[in-house]
């Protein structure tokens, strides 16, 4: 069932090579979720905005985080758990 | 037939479901139907898996629970199929800078040139398979011919993950007993027009007294003959030599069927600022304002045009022509779908009205359309388009065929 979210919240990411942005662990409601896959990405513009959308899995839930790279902010959009 | 040429058409399979499928493992292996966000959705496509029940682009939620009762339903998100769609065409481009993109998950490659470097063209189809696969978990098929229509031809012939081959000297051999209906550019109704006079194949189709055909389709009988033989001279076009659009237009289907006129403004003032930022964007100005309904019962459908004395490409303005045009109809029915587009173009940078009132308008957008541009379109927007409705929510819900993924058809979709 997916769960719209839209919160922000703190993400553990390996920056590089280059401009890649892998996403580690983040908190969610005092819990820690480690990533176990990343298992889809994709970007979109909002304005001048540019939102990395990353769908990831901690085993359990699919989640879906976006790193607005302007502000420098990640938010968790949604979540799909069964 | 210049039998030179090397052509390929790529047709990802089943793309958004297996965008879908890569996104959320679960559903990796099982039936399921990408739909649309609105009430009022249908299948926008299916699974493989889903598609061995009957499921079909196009059914009704209601009809594909029918053919399939465990299929499970995956609300699209057009973001990441554009999103993705745009860097498979850029991977295109490191084999050839001939790249046609057709639509959102089919392109052509003119690889003639190519072979010197990557050594044949099956070699270069699959290095694309194997990228395509490695950054994104899809599979595609992929046709080889020496033009385009057998190229779209080959990669239908096997689904999925194919690699199809049509050699010159193999073409009227494939074609002597495919139906006619199989080739790219013959629908239905032109299928059924070819059987009344026996053509059902394409072989039949070549056959066939060009003059008869000339006679009962025009221009296109000419063309249908030269189709049934497997001619087709016509180029790979990459979107830089594309002809100009001839038109900037957006329609949407409502989520529930409205007659009031209050509402109905409300929607052709949103379609209108769509129309309008897009037209600002490219400098783009049109004279002809059409305004199509669909009603209720889906079948009645009503399109009108008035062509202005001046160019324009202010919401405002485009909102009162269509608006106009409104007045002139008698509405049968309630509305299902609202669509404005602006034609009769002219492309041309903005200059400065000579009077203060519409130098102020000018101003104006110029501000708004600056807003929009960095926070996002409807961030800034009309008064009466405020509702609960977030702004980022508002725009365009669905891909159109027309989308690319540069330049003014590239439509930012939600």
């Amino acid at each position: 069932m997916l769960q719209r979210v839209r919160e922000n919240i703190r993400v553990a990411v390996i920056h590089g090579p280059g401009s890649k942005i892998h996403p580690v662990w983040f908190d969610w409601r005092r819990q820690k979720h480690t990533i176990k896959e990343v298992t889809y990405h994709w970007r979109n513009m909002l304005g001048n905005a540019m939102l990395l959308h990353y769908s990831v899995t901690d085993g359990t839930a699919l989640y879906e985080l976006i790193y607005d790279a302007s502000r420098q902010i990640w938010t968790l959009e949604s979540v799909d758990a069964d | 037939m210049n039998s030179n040429r090397i052509i390929m058409h790529i047709d990802m399979n089943a793309f958004f479901a297996s965008v879908e499928q890569q996104n959320n493992p679960a559903l990796r292996g099982k039936p399921i139907a990408v739909i649309g966000s609105a009430k009022r959705t249908i299948i926008t496509t299916s699974s493989y898996e889903a598609r061995a029940y009957g499921v079909k682009t196009g059914m009704t939620v209601w009809e594909a629970k029918q053919k399939c009762p465990d299929i499970i339903l995956v609300v699209g998100d057009n973001r990441k199929y554009t999103c993705t769609s745009a860097q498979i065409m850029k991977m295109m481009l490191q084999f050839t800078p001939l790249v046609e993109v057709f639509s959102i998950d089919e392109a052509f490659l003119d690889v003639s040139g190519s072979i010197g470097v990557f050594t044949s063209a099956e070699r270069i189809a699959y290095l694309l398979k194997a990228q395509i696969k490695h950054h994104f978990g899809i599979h595609c098929s992929i046709g080889i011919a020496p033009n385009k229509l057998l190229a779209k031809l080959a990669s239908d012939m096997k689904k999925p993950d194919g690699l199809t081959i049509i050699r010159p000297e193999e073409a009227s051999r494939v074609l002597e007993r495919m139906p006619a209906k199989d080739l790219c550019g013959i629908g239905a109704r032109t299928a059924r027009q070819l059987a009344l006079y026996g053509i059902k194949t394409c072989g039949e189709l070549g056959r066939f007294p060009v003059g008869i055909l000339r006679k009962r389709f025009g221009i296109i009988g000419e063309r249908l003959h030269l189709m049934g033989r497997g001619i087709d001279d016509s180029p790979v076009i990459p979107i830089e030599d594309a002809d100009e659009v001839k038109s900037v237009g957006h329609s949407m289907t409502l989520e529930r069927d409205i007659e009031e006129r209050q509402e109905i403004l409300k929607f052709l003032l949103q379609l209108s600022e769509m129309v309008g930022r897009r037209a600002r964007r490219y400098n783009v100005y049109g004279k002809t304002i059409t305004l199509s309904i669909r009603y209720a019962d889906f079948d009645t459908w009503t399109g009108r045009q008035e062509t202005l004395p001046c160019h324009i490409n202010s919401s405002e303005d485009i909102y009162r022509a269509a608006v106009d045009i409104l007045d002139t109809l008698t509405l049968m029915q309630p509305i299902r779908l609202l669509g404005v587009r602006l034609s009769n173009l002219r492309y041309e940078s903005n200059q400065l009205p000579l009077f203060e009132q519409e130098r102020k308008k000018m101003l104006l957008i110029d501000a708004m359309d600056k807003v929009n541009d960095r926070y996002g379109d409807f961030s800034v927007t009309f008064g009466s388009l405020l509702d609960n409705e977030k702004a980022k929510d508002k725009g365009s819900h669905v891909i159109s065929p027309a989308w690319r993924p540069d330049g003014i058809r590239n439509v930012d979709v939600k």
